[in-house]
């Protein structure tokens, strides 16, 4: 089959039968209790160097407490596929876990940049949707896909995708190589004890993300009996035995949304970016991060009642979610 | 004094827009901004069943309005969706044909209609100015049958070369240059709307080309806002000026957060000659 074009963008070479015996060895079948700490989960389940996948919908049903707990305990060397997202990629560039970025669209702002010329963060381009059909073929157990896009622009110079002679119609063709994460960090919002996960609304592509990647850690609003997710089995998005680790996290995205129960903190998004734009981050990090031990303390002690009420109040739709 | 009119330039752009959308088509519709606003301003207006699909999945939503200022995936966004899906899936939607237009924003665009959302100036290893990435912008050029790129008429936007082609117009503009590419046959950019000039694009060359202009101003200063010279139409039309009705539904129902107002260009317009005053 000729290669008729070559992306040189650095990819990791997708291992289907590798991805297969880790699960062979590592994956609980059975249906157990799941439920840990966040401590617990990421310093399990994330190490240095690791691919780490996550979805979201810009600033909606991001994974944030999870974020916030990696870089708590100081990861490093993370490469992230930050697709479709919002400002997480620059909260964990300024954390110092990340230094590599498979691009698809991020906010960007002064962290980004800096560490880009300090040459310590490396962007791979690709596209949402590349991303994203990525994880699909890494879903497939298959090591690439064809697609009909990204070709004839610098993105696909700049990304890992190639372009064939179709063996079936002798035009030409994308491929794109699957993704297989070494984790991934999904947030939800139910999810019984054993990982029986409802995403709610749409999503990036959260049932392709939880298949491709060897771990997964799941963030939930709120815990749901295991007899609730048999009574409605439509609505169950990821079936128990993908996942590693149940974490409880009622705003788990904060300051991101969640469709159904709570509106973003605006306030909060500034004050991230404030603190970008002012060279602060380290402040706004140990105040929100390091200054305290875990999510349910940040609520606690940094937003407050007060405002979380508000958040939930600001939410008016239960429509599509709960009803 | 004569009755004028006050807007700003994304407000123009998103009005214009507007006015193209068809109710008999599907439109893809980038994350949010100014073109997801076009798109809702017709809906609130002109074309209520017309349908749209979204990034993350949601398909033919009927937004609550008003819209949170954080609008992208948001339940208000997505209610009463027909369906709420996820990215592959209305990738797919597009790839199948059935999208008639895509709409998108963009920072850069060359005579063909390459555009640029990745960096500016500078190399990619070491750029100026990163900005967020091709997004889905992509695969919504790439794969809908047409593609309306709004942008401000500027001449660091309309380039002749752009510092990276994030995502395809009729690339090196010979004919079949897309197919031969890989992309989708009979797809490519259609119109280019800016504040104050709409473009499209000629058939045989792919060449940009003026086709409609803001009555207040004349060909030459579109083109001393544009470093490439575009092709002239035998016949400039004259684009349509918001009204304010539309002005209103923008400011209080669609963007009452401000996000239109809130940076840009602003034009004062006399109604009695269409002449800008400031």
């Amino acid at each position: 089959m000729d290669v008729l074009a070559s992306g040189i963008g650095e990819f990791r070479k997708p291992d289907p039968d590798g991805y297969r015996e880790y699960v062979r060895t590592h994956k609980e079948r059975r249906l157990v209790s799941k439920v840990m700490s966040e401590h617990d989960a990421i310093s399990r389940f994330v190490e240095d160097g690791d691919y780490l996948a996550y979805d979201q919908n810009v600033a909606v049903r991001g994974p944030t407490s999870l974020f916030r707990e990696i870089i708590r305990q100081r990861k490093k060397d993370l490469w992230i596929a930050a697709k479709f997202t919002w400002s997480d990629a620059s909260l964990l560039v300024a954390g110092g876990c990340v230094s590599k970025i498979d691009v698809g669209w991020m906010a960007t702002g002064r962290l980004i940049n800096e560490a880009i010329r300090k040459g310590e963060l490396k962007l791979i381009d690709w596209t949402n949707g590349a991303l994203a059909y990525r994880h699909l073929a890494g879903s497939l157990g298959v090591s690439f896909l064809p697609m009909r896009y990204l070709v004839g622009t610098d993105t696909f110079t700049q990304s890992g995708a190639k372009v064939i002679e179709d063996p079936f119609t002798s035009q030409p063709i994308c491929l794109v190589p699957a993704l297989y994460p070494d984790v991934a960090i999904i947030h939800v919002q139910q999810c019984d004890i054993y990982g029986d996960a409802r995403v709610l609304g749409a999503g990036v592509a959260p049932m392709e993300i939880a298949m491709s990647s060897k771990k997964l850690i799941i963030s939930t609003e709120e815990i749901i009996d295991h007899e609730a997710i048999r009574r409605q089995p439509q609505r169950t998005t990821i079936p128990y035995y993908f996942v590693d680790a149940v974490v409880v996290a009622p705003f788990g995205c904060y300051p991101g949304s969640t469709p159904g129960l709570y509106g973003a903190d605006i306030e909060h998004w500034m004050q991230f970016g404030a603190a970008e734009m002012q060279g602060k981050t380290d402040e706004y990090l140990e105040n929100w991060v390091f200054s305290v031990a875990s999510h349910e303390e940040m609520l606690d002690k940094r937003v407050g009642a007060a405002k979380l009420l508000k958040l939930r109040q600001a939410e008016t739709v239960r429509e599509g979610y709960y009803e | 004094m004569s009755e004028q009119l006050t807007f700003t330039d994304v407000e123009a752009n998103i009005c214009t827009i507007a006015g193209m959308i068809e109710e008999d088509k599907l439109y893809f519709v980038q994350m949010a901004g100014a073109p997801l606003m076009a798109v809702l301003l017709a809906k609130y207006m002109s074309a209520p069943g017309v349908g749209y699909v979204v990034e993350e999945g949601a398909v033919a939503p009927s937004p609550s309005f008003p819209l949170p200022r954080m609008m992208v995936g948001a339940s208000r966004s997505h209610y009463r969706a027909v369906g709420w899906y996820g990215m592959n899936i209305v990738d797919s939607h597009a790839a199948l044909g059935f999208m008639d237009y895509g709409l998108l924003a963009c920072l850069q665009i060359d005579k063909f209609g390459n555009f640029n959302s990745t960096f500016i100036g500078g190399t990619y290893e070491q750029p100026e100015r990163r900005f967020g990435g091709a997004g889905g912008a992509t695969e919504i050029a790439s794969q809908c049958w047409r593609t309306l790129l709004m942008t401000k008429l500027q001449s660091r936007k309309f380039v002749n070369k752009v510092d990276f082609v994030s995502s395809p117009g009729y690339l090196d503009g010979t004919p079949g240059a897309r197919e031969r590419a890989g992309l989708p046959a009979n797809t490519g950019p259609y119109k280019v709307i800016t504040q104050e000039a709409v473009f499209d694009f000629h058939e045989e060359t792919h060449q940009m080309r003026l086709i409609a202009m803001m009555p207040w101003v004349t060909e030459e200063e579109v083109l001393s806002k544009m470093e490439f010279e575009p092709l002239i139409a035998d016949k400039v039309e004259r684009m349509t000026l918001p009204t304010e009705e539309q002005l209103t539904i923008i400011r209080t129902e669609i963007d009452p957060g401000g996000l239109t107002v809130s940076r840009g260009e602003w034009f004062t317009i006399d109604r009695d000659t269409d002449k800008r005053v400031t």
